[in-house]
C-alpha cells in the first residue's frame, strides 16, 4: 500500500510518500481501507518529535473508511462496515490496522469525509462542553482560537445548549467564521486585548469557564477574566507549554478550578466512545452542527497539508485522500 | 472591655490582655457580647505575621454571642438576638461590632458554643462536601488529615452523603476519632504508603475526589491515586506550600482538576452565607454532625491555647471564653 512515512523527526519534508506492506490484523483488530485521513496539530507534533513515538512511523491519528478483513476474535466490527476512529497512528495510509474497539460505526447519512472530519475534533468539543465543564444555558463561556478546528465545533456546541459565547481569532477573516458559528462576541486578540475586552463585556464579573487550547501565551490573562469558582479548561497547547502553575494563584484569583483534559481520557470506555460518537453524528445529521472542511489533498500532498496547517491561514477541516 | 491584643508578631507570648474601650456600633453594624470565640490557625498566622493586619491587633476570627446594640442602619438584627460569624478580626475580646451581613442568627438546638466551633471549620467542611466538590452515593473520597479540625466534620458529612470515605492520620488514637466520625478505612501514613494501601483499597481504580489540607508533603501522591478525570481539592498547607506544577501532568495522570478553594468565596453573597449556616446548624440540631470541642479556655488563657494547637495535640476544637 501507499503510505506517507517519517523516516527522523523535522519539518513537513521529512513525510514521504513510500510503499508499505499491509500489516495482518491480529485477533482483535481489523484492517480499514481508508478513504478519508484528517490532518490534526497532534501530527505535527509526532512529526517534529514534541510527542514521540519509535521511528520509522506512518503519521496521522484520525480517519473514516470501510473495513476489509478482522482477526480471528473480532466480535465488534465486520468486513465491509463504514467505520471511522481517532487516535490510531498510523492513518495517513491506505490502509490502516486498528483496535476494533476504537472503530465506530459511520451512520448512512454520515460521508466519510464528515466522520473523518468529526472525530477529533467534534468529540473534542463535545466532551469540553458536556463533561469537562458541563456548560448550562445562561453561563458565559470564553472560548479561544474561536475559529480553529476544535473552536468552531465548540462556539456551535456552547450556543446550542444555551450558552453566551465569547470567542478570541486573529484576524477579521476568523472573526467573521466565529460569529457565523454563532459566537455572541468576537476578539480580534492581535488588535485588542482580551483580558479588559472579557472584563467589560461581562459587565467585571468574568466567565464561567474558559475553554483554551492556546495554551502559554493565554494562561495568565484568563485567571484575571474567570469569575469566583470559574473554571479553566487546558485542552492544548498551540502556543507552547504553559508554565508551571502556583497553585496558590487559584486561591487568590477565587477559588478557581483548572484542569488538562485529553480526549482519550473522555472515550475510555468502548461504552463512552460510542455515545459520545453517535451524539456527534446526530448533531450532523440534523443539520445542528456545520462541519468547515477547508481543503482536501491527495495523500501524496501530506506536506503541504502540514504546511497550510501551520500557517494557521486556512479555517476548517484539512483532508487527506489516499 | 477586655480583649487579647497584639503590638508586635511573634510567639504566643505577644498575646496580651489589655483593657480596650468597648466598640460602638457604625451604621452597618451590631455590637455583639462574646459568649464564645473560636481558636484557628489562621490566628496563629496573624499574631505570627505571615497574615498581614496593622498592627495593634485583636486576635480571632470566629465567635458567637448576643447583640447588645445595633447601629443606626441596622434591620436583620435586634439588642438580644443570638448571633454567630466568621472571617472578621477581633473575636478574642468581651465585645466586637460585626457588620450585620455577616452575621447569622443562631438556632434554638445549637448552643453558643457549639456555633463558634462551627462557622469555620464547619462551613468549611459544608463547601468541600457539598459545593467545591459535590460528593455523590457511591464515590469515593480521601481525606487527608481526618481527625483534624475539618477533617472530623468532613468525614462525617461525605459519610452523610453516601460515599465512601478513605481517612489519613497520624497515630492510633486519631485513626479511631476518623472511625467514629463514619470514615470506612483509615491509612495510619506514619506507618503505610497512602498512595500504595489507597490504590489497594480501591482496587487500582482511585479514588474521585482527594481533599488535602496537608499540600506540600502529600500533593503529588495524591494526584497518583485519582481516578480519570478525578479532583484534587487543595484547601490548606499544614505541611507547607505546595511548589508550582506543570499543567501538562494534570492530562498525563488522567485528565485531572485541581482547585484551591478558601471560606471566603463560598460564603462571597448574604445568601451563600446564610444557606450554608443554616445547613450546618440543622446538621447540629438533627444530630447528623457531632462536634468535639475539646477544651475551653478563660480569655485571658490565650496563650496556652494557641501553645496547645500549635503543638498539634489536640483533635478538637479550641474555644475561648471571655
Amino acid at each position: 500500500m501507499k503510505a506517507i512515512r517519517v523516516q527522523r523527526t523535522g519539518g513537513p519534508e521529512v513525510m514521504e510518500l513510500e510503499e508499505v506492506p499491509v500489516r495482518p490484523a491480529k485477533p482483535t483488530e481489523a484492517v480499514v481501507k481508508v478513504s478519508v485521513a484528517g490532518v490534526n496539530a497532534i501530527d505535527g507534533y509526532f512529526r517534529d518529535g514534541r510527542f514521540r513515538t519509535p521511528l520509522p512511523f506512518i503519521p496521522g491519528q484520525e480517519g473514516a473508511g470501510v473495513v476489509t478483513a478482522v482477526g480471528e476474535q473480532a466480535k465488534l466490527v465486520k468486513v465491509g462496515d463504514h467505520v471511522a476512529w481517532s487516535g490510531v497512528l498510523g492513518s495517513y495510509a491506505e490502509f490502516v490496522v486498528s483496535p476494533e474497539e476504537l472503530l465506530v460505526p459511520v451512520p448512512a447519512a454520515i460521508s466519510d469525509e464528515e466522520a473523518a472530519a468529526a472525530m477529533v475534533h467534534g468529540l473534542t468539543a463535545h466532551y469540553l462542553v458536556n463533561d469537562a465543564h458541563k456548560l448550562k444555558s445562561g453561563e458565559t463561556a470564553l472560548v479561544h482560537a474561536a475559529a480553529g478546528g476544535v473552536g468552531l465545533l465548540l462556539v456551535q456546541m456552547a450556543r446550542a445548549i444555551g450558552a453566551r459565547v465569547i470567542g478570541t481569532v486573529s484576524s477579521e477573516e476568523k472573526a467573521q467564521r466565529a460569529r457565523e458559528a454563532g459566537a455572541d462576541e468576537v476578539i480580534v486578540f492581535t488588535r485588542q486585548d482580551f483580558e479588559p475586552e472579557v472584563k467589560r463585556l461581562t459587565g467585571g464579573k468574568g466567565v464561567e469557564v474558559v475553554y483554551d487550547g492556546v495554551g502559554k501565551a493565554t494562561f495568565e490573562k484568563n485567571l484575571n477574566v474567570m469569575r469566583l469558582r470559574g473554571m479553566l479548561v487546558l485542552y492544548g497547547m498551540s502556543s507552547g507549554s504553559v508554565l508551571p502553575v502556583d497553585p496558590s494563584k487559584l486561591l487568590e484569583k477565587g477559588s478557581l478550578y483548572m484542569a488538562r483534559t485529553t480526549l482519550a481520557h473522555f472515550t475510555a470506555t468502548r461504552e463512552e466512545l460510542l455515545a459520545r460518537t453517535s451524539a456527534l453524528f446526530g448533531m450532523i445529521a440534523g443539520g445542528k452542527l456545520k462541519l468547515r472542511i477547508a481543503k482536501t489533498y491527495p495523500l501524496k500532498e501530506a506536506p503541504q497539508a502540514h504546511q497550510d496547517m501551520e500557517a494557521r491561514k486556512l479555517v476548517g477541516k484539512l483532508l487527506l485522500i489516499p | 472591655m477586655k480583649a487579647i491584643q497584639v503590638k508586635q508578631v511573634g510567639g504566643p507570648e505577644v498575646m496580651e490582655l489589655v483593657e480596650l474601650p468597648g466598640p460602638p456600633p457604625k451604621a452597618n453594624e451590631a455590637v455583639v457580647k462574646l459568649a464564645a470565640a473560636g481558636v484557628n490557625f489562621i490566628d496563629v498566622y496573624f499574631r505570627e505575621g505571615r497574615y498581614k493586619a496593622p498592627l495593634p491587633l485583636v486576635l480571632g476570627q470566629e465567635g458567637a454571642g448576643v447583640v447588645s446594640a445595633v447601629g443606626a442602619d441596622v434591620k436583620s438584627v435586634k439588642v438580644g438576638d443570638r448571633v454567630a460569624w466568621s472571617g472578621l478580626l477581633g473575636s478574642y475580646a468581651e465585645y466586637e461590632a460585626v457588620l450585620v451581613e455577616r452575621l447569622v442568627q443562631i438556632p434554638p438546638g445549637v448552643s453558643d458554643q457549639q456555633a463558634a466551633a462551627v462557622m469555620l471549620q464547619g462551613m468549611t467542611a459544608h463547601y468541600l462536601s457539598h459545593s467545591t466538590y459535590p460528593l455523590k452515593k457511591g464515590e469515593t473520597a480521601l481525606v487527608h488529615a481526618a481527625a483534624g479540625g475539618v477533617g472530623l466534620l468532613l468525614v462525617q458529612m461525605a459519610h452523610n452523603l453516601g460515599a465512601r470515605v478513605i481517612a489519613t492520620v497520624s497515630t492510633e488514637e486519631k485513626a479511631k476519632l476518623a472511625l467514629g466520625a463514619g470514615a470506612d478505612e483509615v491509612i495510619l501514613y506514619t506507618q503505610a504508603d497512602f498512595e500504595a494501601e489507597t490504590k489497594r483499597l480501591t482496587g487500582g481504580e482511585g479514588v474521585d475526589v482527594v481533599y488535602d489540607s496537608v499540600g506540600k508533603t502529600t500533593f503529588e501522591k495524591g494526584l497518583n491515586v485519582l481516578r480519570p478525570r478525578g479532583m484534587m481539592v487543595l484547601f490548606g498547607g499544614s505541611s507547607g506550600a505546595v511548589p508550582p506544577f506543570e499543567p501538562i501532568v494534570l492530562a498525563q495522570k488522567g485528565s485531572l482538576y485541581v482547585t484551591r478553594p478558601t471560606l471566603t468565596n463560598y460564603i462571597a453573597t448574604r445568601e451563600e452565607l446564610v444557606e450554608r449556616s443554616s445547613a450546618v446548624f440543622a446538621m447540629i440540631t438533627a444530630g447528623k454532625l457531632k462536634l468535639r470541642i475539646e477544651h475551653t479556655y478563660p480569655l485571658s488563657e490565650a496563650q496556652r491555647a494557641h501553645r496547645d494547637l500549635e503543638a498539634r495535640k489536640t483533635t478538637g476544637k479550641l474555644l475561648l471564653i471571655p
